[in-house]
């Protein structure tokens, strides 16, 4: 033991005992000083602090903020907010909640109105925690419990802010809706959110959330025994959330909607030349304005079981075989690998042999020899099975892409789907099995395993109207304050490039005005008298309902067996404009009932267009290049 | 082996008065405790119950670090700061997180907070240091580096949790620690200086809460809704409470809510509503007592190890009991400090009463120690 007891060396122990006394006094001059303090409150200002915390109840109020307008390119209001009045109640010592409840409803019967809930009590009532008694009350129940407040002790009328969505279900797979947070977003870390808040839940409410919501404000009031405040103890005014203004032009998205006259399916508007949605609908709908104070279990029931899925935008989320809208790439594959030139003429007898398998034209009795030109024309199938087989699945798949095909478009909304585009590899790796030479015959002209969303149609066929540019879709213009200063700008943004020959752009440019407008075109019905439209029909074969299911089969067969019509297009063929995709659900032919609807939807675009320029007759004339066949 | 060998001298002497005081507070705490669990409408399990738990727990360690002999303990204090420090590692990358800070170790039903043994275990470190580098001269700056770099780089851990409020405890304790064994007058001034010109520096480091309620403590009442209001909700329920109290059960800050983390760090602003002036008067007269008793220790031990060991245990404690009471007076900044013994939660209430039983080791073999 080095340290031997007792001894001490170092400083000396008076030293310690004279800084032990200074200590000492420290410690005693530091809680004199809390002693004096704690008189202080509790004697002194004792008896206004008491009266602070009996009679006064201190309100601790959240101020929803004003979530952010929604307009339209034009500046047009298309989701709006409306105050609802709620009737609330501060729990408060020595109420019976039953009679208090009661109270109500017989103030109610009065006016033959009944609580909208059978029980508005939560099983546990906190002190001094609000309960929300009835959501979005009309004026008369405002009235009454106005009139009778002194017999609701701790029932009051609040005003909250809610969504009006203008233009309901048109707009609605875009702009999406709102509803209370969930329990899973109010764990999340960088949510901040409240129990009772609003939230975005779907489309651009959703995406842009953070934008819209604006940020709370409080309220510290100091309330009587009746509720009433008797002092403003302090306010932070909330912060109105940022307006979105949309690429979309309302006039243009009625129109569409319009067109579709309740068919099934989807519509996309873009303007090629930077990306711009210009119009997007889909079909059936659902009114967003529903899901304001909670949606009632058997309305949302009935959009979920509604077989064709109203809550899902289907220009997005919905994917379809694309048929012949795909030959456009499958000719510009075969031009660019110089499988054929554009004089190369392939004979349709009407169906194409490989192995013992028979692969059928659309045309019964066949096309006779044609060129690409008129393949695309008339959309002869045999001509593409030809082509498809001698390029193969991959090199088809290399063009498909190239179009956009088979990833995300990279649009500003949730659920977005990729589609699909098959390749060899892809088959081995998902289905565990090699390539069948059948399944690129099938790929040829859109069928089999191929699937695209209408945006991706309408995105793909943009590239080839502005000559090469793939954009990346633009669905939001900018976002700015409620006083409309900008705060964030979204600039059309370059995400792939059509890497065809202008020579190859401009064969199949022809051929595309040639389905529209030469003699034995699919797409005829989208004919205007300027001849300024290109398209491309297609009609796909619904596949994917479960074959050993028959029963279930038969019975659907007679709704769900109808091919999807689909048609593609763009104007004015100079210098375009607008290019459409419209995706008709199980409703026939392309030609017959997708190109009629693109056409009014162009027809509205261009009308509203030449209103604008009053004064200007915008003659259109055709290209003097462009002749029938 | 000295330091083991049973002596009655140990029970002949023991420090019963220190022993009644600590116990007393304990008991106070627990009711208090039950106080503010009472009005609990959901039925979560008793804190006062828990509490309780912890305090045998408590009582435990009490009894080990009282029999061992604490210069025994002290050939261990590098091992039990490296312990320490590990923990606190383990908690900066690992630890659980509650409340936005990662402060703890959980260990499946029980919550472990490193930093609260830090402060004892950077005490007895200090002492260690110290009673092997004795010296008759004030330290210099130069020679206080190593404890300095002992003290600094837990703080910044725990700073990073984030817990400034323990952060500046843990300093201010080693602080007065050193101040105590002496140190040179101009080494004190370079060292103010320097800390001074580095605040600025400092203060972006700092979380937007922790400055928020700095500058809130300038003026509360600017910002009801905020910081501002934990303390303006304090003040009144402390005021309320007047001469006499509102009586066990019947704070109305208390039993509504409007009192925020009234179980820990505003649980004196309960006892004060309930019990009034005459109640602060006497807690507070029984934490004078303690400080004085621990002080008494450090004055009467027989060597250098005792005295800074006592004198940081009740440094830890005053310290604590001054910042946290002048946090609910509204008269310093909240910065989340518990008040000892009496605030809920395990791992403090652990370590105070294990730190009770070092000075109770202390306080006794004074009597052996003699020759």
């Amino acid at each position: 033991m080095e340290k031997q007891c007792g001894l001490r060396n170092g400083p000396e122990p008076a030293e310690f005992r004279q800084r032990l006394k200074i200590v000492l006094i420290l410690i005693g001059l530091f809680l004199s000083i809390l002693l004096i303090r704690l008189w202080y409150l509790q004697v002194i200002k004792g008896d206004e602090l008491k009266q602070r915390s009996e009679n006064n109840a201190v309100r601790f109020r959240i101020i929803q903020p004003l979530r952010g307008l929604i307009m339209d390119r034009n500046g047009t209001v298309v989701v709006d907010n409306r105050p609802s009045f709620d009737v609330l109640y501060m729990p408060t010592k020595g109420i019976n909640h039953e009679l208090l409840l009661q109270r109500i409803k017989d103030i109610y019967k009065t006016k033959t109105l009944e609580i909208s809930s059978d029980r508005p009590f939560p099983k546990t009532v906190k002190p001094y925690l609000p309960v929300r008694l009835e959501k979005n009350v009309g004026m008369e129940k405002v009235a009454l419990v106005e009139t009778n407040i002194l017999d609701l002790p701790g029932v009051y009328i609040e005003v909250t802010p809610v969504r009006l969505y203008l233009d309901g279900e048109i707009v609605a797979p875009i702009t999406g809706y709102t509803g209370e947070v969930s329990q899973r977003e109010l764990e999340e870390p960088e949510g901040d959110y409240l129990s009772g808040d609003i939230t975005g839940k779907y489309g651009i409410e959703k995406v842009f959330n953070p934008y819209i919501r604006g940020s709370r404000g409080n309220e510290l009031v100091e309330v009587n025994a009746f509720g009433k405040v008797i002092k403003n103890l302090g306010r932070i005014d909330p912060v109105s959330g940022s307006n979105v203004v949309l690429t979309i032009d309302a006039q243009l998205q009625k129109a569409a909607w319009e067109a579709f006259a309740g068919l099934a399916g989807a519509a996309v508007a873009m303007d090629p030349r930077d990306g711009s949605i210009l119009a997007m609908v889909s079909s059936p709908s659902f009114d967003p304005n529903l899901f304001n104070s909670g949606i009632a279990r058997d309305e949302w029931e009935k959009l979920q079981k509604n077989p064709l899925k109203p809550l899902s935008n289907k220009a997005i989320s919905g994917q379809y075989p694309p048929g012949s809208i795909y030959k456009l790439i499958v000719a510009a594959a075969a031009l660019e690998e110089d499988i054929i030139n554009p004089d190369t003429k392939i004979f349709c007898n009407g169906s194409f042999e490989l192995g013992n398998r028979n692969f059928r034209c659309w045309k019964k009795h066949g096309h006779g020899s044609v060129n690409l030109h008129r393949a695309l024309v008339e959309s002869c199938d045999v001509y593409f099975y030809t082509v498809g087989k001698m390029l193969g699945v991959d090199k088809i798949a290399k063009y498909a892409k190239m179009f956009g095909l088979g990833d995300l478009t990279g649009i500003e909304l949730d659920h977005e789907r990729k589609g699909l585009v098959p390749t060899r590899d892809w088959k081995l790796k998902r289905m565990k099995e090699p390539w069948l030479l059948g399944e690129t015959i099938s790929i040829s002209i859109g069928q089999g395993f191929n699937l695209a969303t209408p945006l991706q149609l309408v995105q793909a066929y943009s590239s080839l109207a502005n000559g090469g540019t793939r954009w990346r879709p633009l669905l939001v213009q900018r976002i700015e304050l409620s006083n409309g200063s900008i705060t964030k700008e979204y600039l059309p943004e370059k995400i792939g490039e059509l890497k065809l020959s202008q020579q190859t752009m401009a064969v199949l440019n022809r051929a595309l005005w040639g389905v529209v407008n030469e003699p034995g075109g699919t797409g005829a019905a989208a004919r205007r008298p300027y001849a300024d439209v290109c398209g491309k029909t297609g009609t796909s074969q619904v596949i994917g309902l479960p074959q050993n299911d028959k029963a279930r089969r038969q019975k659907k067969i007679a709704a769900f067996h109808k091919d999807h019509a689909l048609f593609v297009c763009y104007a004015p063929m100079k210098n375009p404009e607008i290019a459409i995709a419209v995706v008709a659900e199980n409703a026939g032919g392309g030609g017959a009932v997708a190109a009629p609807i693109a056409r009014k939807i162009l027809n509205a675009y261009f009308d509203a267009k030449k209103k604008e320029k009053t004064g200007q007759v915008a003659a259109i004339i055709p290209p003097a290049d462009q002749t029938g066949d | 082996m000295i330091f083991l060998k049973y002596d009655r001298r140990i029970f002949q002497n023991f420090d019963w008065m220190l022993f009644a005081l600590v116990m007393s507070i304990c008991a106070i705490g627990i009711i208090n405790i039950y106080s503010t669990g009472f009005s609990l409408i959901d039925n979560r399990s008793p804190l006062y119950l828990k509490q309780l738990q912890w305090i045998m727990l408590g009582l435990s360690l009490m009894l080990v670090t009282f029999l061992i002999d604490y210069r025994a303990i002290s050939q261990a204090a590098y091992i039990i700061y490296a312990i320490s420090m590990a923990s606190l590692i383990f908690v900066a990358m690992f630890g659980h997180t509650a409340n936005g800070a990662q402060r703890w170790i959980s260990f499946g039903f029980l919550l472990f907070q490193p930093s609260e043994l830090m402060k004892v275990a950077i005490i007895i470190a200090l002492a260690r240091y110290f009673d092997d580098h004795k010296s008759n001269e004030p330290y210099l700056l130069r020679e206080l580096f190593v404890p300095f770099l002992m003290v600094i780089v837990p703080s910044v851990l725990i700073l990073k949790q984030p817990d400034l409020g323990t952060a500046l405890v843990t300093i201010i304790i080693s602080t007065s620690i050193v101040l105590f064994i002496g140190m040179n007058w101009k080494s004190i001034l370079i060292a103010v200086a320097s800390v001074l010109a580095m605040l600025p520096l400092a203060w972006p480091f700092l979380k937007d809460y922790q400055k928020d309620r700095l500058l809130t403590f300038l003026s509360p009442e600017s910002d009801p809704l905020g910081t501002g209001y934990h303390i303006i909700q304090s003040m009144i329920a402390i005021g309320s409470g007047g001469f006499l109290g509102k009586g066990f059960l019947k704070g109305s800050q208390t039993q509504l809510k409007f009192l925020p983390e009234q179980q820990t760090d505003f649980v004196f602003s309960v006892f004060a509503e309930e019990w009034g002036f005459i109640g602060g008067l006497v807690l507070m007269l029984m934490f004078i007592s303690l400080i004085i008793w621990g002080l008494k220790i450090a004055w009467h031990s027989k060597d250098l190890l005792g005295t800074i060991l006592a004198f940081g245990i009740t440094a830890l404690i005053a310290w604590q009991v001054v910042i946290n009471m002048g946090m609910v007076l509204g008269m310093i900044p909240v910065v989340g400090i518990p008040l000892p013994f009496l605030s809920y939660g395990g791992s403090a209430i652990v370590t105070l009463l294990g730190a009770i039983g070092l000075l109770m080791n202390v306080s006794v073999r004074r009597f052996i120690l003699q020759h």
